[in-house]
């Protein structure tokens, strides 16, 4: 009964406990290491991660999770942005492992998540297909009833880590239109018709084309109830969104160091740049954008984690995130000019990272549709 | 421990009703009225007659202490209470009052305090302001208005300019420098000056928002020496940072005056494109304008939960209020929002925005007249000043 936006004691410690375990175990070089690199990601730290407990901390005791809340794991998130740790946390965690705990029967949760939580097992989610789009009706990939099961065939990009993942959460189309109809499947990525693809792309990220030709799938593998997977499927990306907005702000402060750290040592006419008012005005651009996001993300996250609706608050903080993370690291480059464009420098480690942070979950304009219709309903 | 919540006890359940009832009682018309916009006779009488209501129930020093005129109640009292007031549309309040009991709270001496509250918290005297000059704007520190002592008095001689509705006012919070021989910053005085003053004379400045400002000319206007507040002398740190936004947050979290306007006015431009047609559909199914009007909420929404900031911190934090970089991006933020939002209204209505009476008029001529008052953003500071700010006294960039 406080107007309070600060953490409590519990979640204060995890703050500055991940802010040192990003520090030390990811430096800047680590994430240039795996950079559209073979491996998706580094096996070994992410084990550590797990041995710290964070992957299962929001999973319910009885999976071996610890059953904290949305906002104990926040701050894990905000330093993993300001680290650019080059794990799957929010792939695997914040979405794959949070669909599986929401959807999943129990035999499916009891396979799948003490195993996620260990760091031993992978689970993420292939929704996008070549239109584009993250709404439901982009999910065209269709999975059609044949005995007991289904067989699945369409095509499915930028999946994370397919390359080393367990089983792909694939969205499909069981009939209907639009939300209805929409249904999950686990399927192996090394089953029989599924092929991956590692694409190149601006944030060096393990983003996979998967095509599943004719790809049997048991019943048992549905996940949720078939036909009708669309709402939960959307309220896991929506709360990924904050978690995806939480990592901007932490990507953000970094920024908003790097930048301002640059005015004040370089000199140019005699004096630190960071004098000049233009230059000043670029730093106040990272600043505010930084500011807004920040206040937005942590209100969405609050709001999920008091358990109430929260799609409107989500959608614009994810709309500012997205925003913020193009304006934050082009104003820091304009600030740096020459330096910034250098590929040794920092800097464009978060502006490429950044162009696929706007775009995860959906870019501002996927955001304002969502807030918007909430408004106007 | 994170909440945004004010009010999820019975209490304050109760006391959002409380506020609620009360505003369809004192405020009836829902009439639109900003007292910096507004020069319409009857409707500052009716706005006054609102304020002093809300000053009878006790509303205005909510949070003041006890033996001021205050209830001693809590911040979370005084979100909820405004934001009932942004819910319903009413008006704020009166000019400066607030920011001036802020100062006279924390400033003031005992007897100043018992003096000037009453008149704040009763809405019964109005104050308002004298810090800007002709040749002192965005550089406030080089203010020539002149204080000097002659026995048990101050001699005000000098020009104060842009004072907004202080027309209506009784009082004027004035900053003059009292020592002739400082420069800048150091020797600037606050002053208590009743507007009656002998050697004290207004002209009026129109402004294109239909509001007045005031130039107010002093000639060996002699005030008592308890007028001064403050320590003499030491009014730019001890007042001018109260007013600028960092210290007011400390007695009082934000007075939100433009919060509240514009979380109105985002309400009313959702609802006029859900009522209004363009092709034979609503505008809300405008691709173009649901991008426009995704963007405004955004913004709105920042500058809401900005607000909540302050008041979570004055609640929380021992030394209270949000810091020197906090309130300046805020502030330059909302600086640059606001006519931002004016000119995206304007063009989500489109030409017929620029009727601005009639039955034509599109929202009553709201968003033209929107539109123009945005134009006065620069109102206790400009964009620019706070970005500068901001970068030097938050960011540690070089000045």
């Amino acid at each position: 009964m406080a107007i309070d936006l600060n953490f409590n004691e519990e979640q204060q410690l995890i703050c500055n406990t991940a802010k040192e375990f990003f520090a030390k175990r990811c430096p800047p070089e680590l994430a240039r290491k795996y950079e559209n690199s073979t491996e998706d990601f580094p096996r070994e730290l992410w084990k550590e991660i797990a041995d710290l407990g964070w992957l299962g901390m929001t999973f319910p005791v009885e999976y071996d999770g610890l059953g904290c809340s949305f906002l104990d794991t926040y701050g894990i998130y905000v330093e993993a942005g300001r680290s650019l740790a080059p794990v799957p946390l929010l792939e695997a965690i914040g979405i794959g492992a949070a669909l599986v705990a929401r959807m999943g029967s129990a035999d499916q949760k009891q396979a799948l998540l003490p195993a996620i939580a260990a760091g031993d097992k992978l689970v993420t989610l292939a929704i996008m297909e070549p239109d584009g789009s993250y709404g439901a009706n982009g999910v065209t990939l269709t999975a059609v009833k044949q005995g007991d099961g289904f067989v699945l065939d369409g095509t499915k990009l930028l999946v994370a880590c397919a390359g080393t993942a367990d089983r792909l959460i694939v969205a499909a189309r069981t009939g209907g239109a639009g939300e209805d109809g929409v249904t999950l499947f686990l399927v192996d990525p090394k089953a029989a018709g599924v092929s991956i693809e590692r694409t190149k792309n601006i944030g060096g990220y393990p983003l996979y084309a998967v095509t599943l030709a004719k790809v049997a799938v048991s019943a048992a593998d549905v996940l949720g109830a078939v036909g009708k997977a669309w709402p939960a499927t959307e309220a896991v990306m929506m709360q990924a969104a904050v978690l995806q907005s939480a990592m901007v702000v932490g990507a953000g402060e970094r920024v908003l160091e790097i930048a301002v750290g640059y005015a004040k040592e370089r000199v140019q006419f005699g004096q630190p740049i960071g004098r000049h008012q233009a230059v000043q005005y670029l730093c106040t651009d990272v600043a505010i954008a930084l500011r807004n996001t920040s206040l937005l993300t942590l209100h969405a996250a609050w709001k999920i984690d008091s358990g109430q609706p929260f799609l409107r608050e989500a959608a614009l903080a994810k709309a500012s995130a997205s925003k913020a993370s193009a304006k934050m690291t082009f104003a820091a480059h304009e600030v740096h000019a020459g330096i910034g464009f250098m590929i040794d420098y920092d800097l464009q480690l978060y502006t490429m990272r950044g162009k696929h942070w706007e775009y995860n979950l959906g870019d501002a304009r996927h955001h304002y549709e969502i807030a918007v219709a909430q408004a106007a309903a | 421990m994170v909440d945004f919540c004010p009010d999820d006890t019975p209490e304050l359940k109760a006391w959002r009703l409380e506020v609620r009832e009360f505003l369809h009682e004192a405020w009836p018309s829902k009439r639109i009225f900003d007292y910096d916009y507004d020069e319409d006779p009857a409707g500052w009488e009716e706005y006054k007659a609102f304020w002093r209501a809300v000053g009878k129930k006790g509303w205005v020093a909510l949070t003041w202490p006890k033996e001021y005129y205050g209830q001693a109640r809590s911040t979370v009292e005084k979100w909820i209470l405004d934001e009932e007031f942004i819910a319903y549309g009413a008006p704020t309040y009166p000019v400066i009052g607030l920011a001036v009991a802020a100062a006279v709270l924390r400033h003031g001496t005992h007897e100043q305090r018992l003096r000037h509250l009453k008149g704040i918290a009763e809405a019964t005297t109005l104050w308002g302001e004298g810090y800007t000059e002709p040749s002192a704007g965005s550089d406030l520190a080089s203010l020539t208005t002149r204080a000097h002592r002659d026995g048990d008095h101050w001699v005000l001689n000098g020009q104060k300019t842009l004072g907004t509705a202080a027309h209506q006012c009784d009082w004027m919070f004035v900053l003059a420098r009292s020592d002739p021989n400082s420069v800048k910053h150091n020797g600037i005085s606050a002053f208590l000056v009743p507007l009656d003053t002998p050697g004290i004379q207004m002209l009026p400045l129109e402004n294109i928002g239909d509001g007045q400002q005031n130039q107010t000319f002093f000639e060996n206007a002699r005030i008592p020496a308890d007028c001064l507040v403050g320590d003499e002398g030491q009014a730019w740190n001890q007042i001018w940072f109260g007013i600028g936004g960092e210290q007011l947050d400390n007695a009082f979290a934000a007075q939100d005056t433009h919060l509240m306007r514009m979380v109105r006015m985002l309400a009313d431009t959702i609802s006029y494109c859900k009522e209004t047609k363009r092709g034979g559909a609503p505008l809300t199914e405008d691709p173009v304008i649901r991008v426009q009007l995704g963007e405004l909420m955004v913004g709105v929404e920042a500058l809401r939960l900005a607000a909540l900031d302050g008041y979570s911190k004055a609640a929380t934090s021992g030394k209270g209020g949000r810091g020197a970089l906090e309130s300046n991006l805020n502030a330059a933020f909302y600086k640059e929002f606001w006519p931002h939002y004016a000119q995206v209204a304007m063009e989500i209505v489109g030409p017929l925005a620029q009727i601005q009476g009639g039955k034509w008029a599109q929202l009553n001529g709201r968003f033209e007249k929107y539109f123009r008052t945005s134009f006065g953003n620069h109102a206790g500071g400009t964009s620019q000043l706070k970005r500068m700010v901001a970068a030097t006294r938050g960011l540690g960039l070089p000045r």
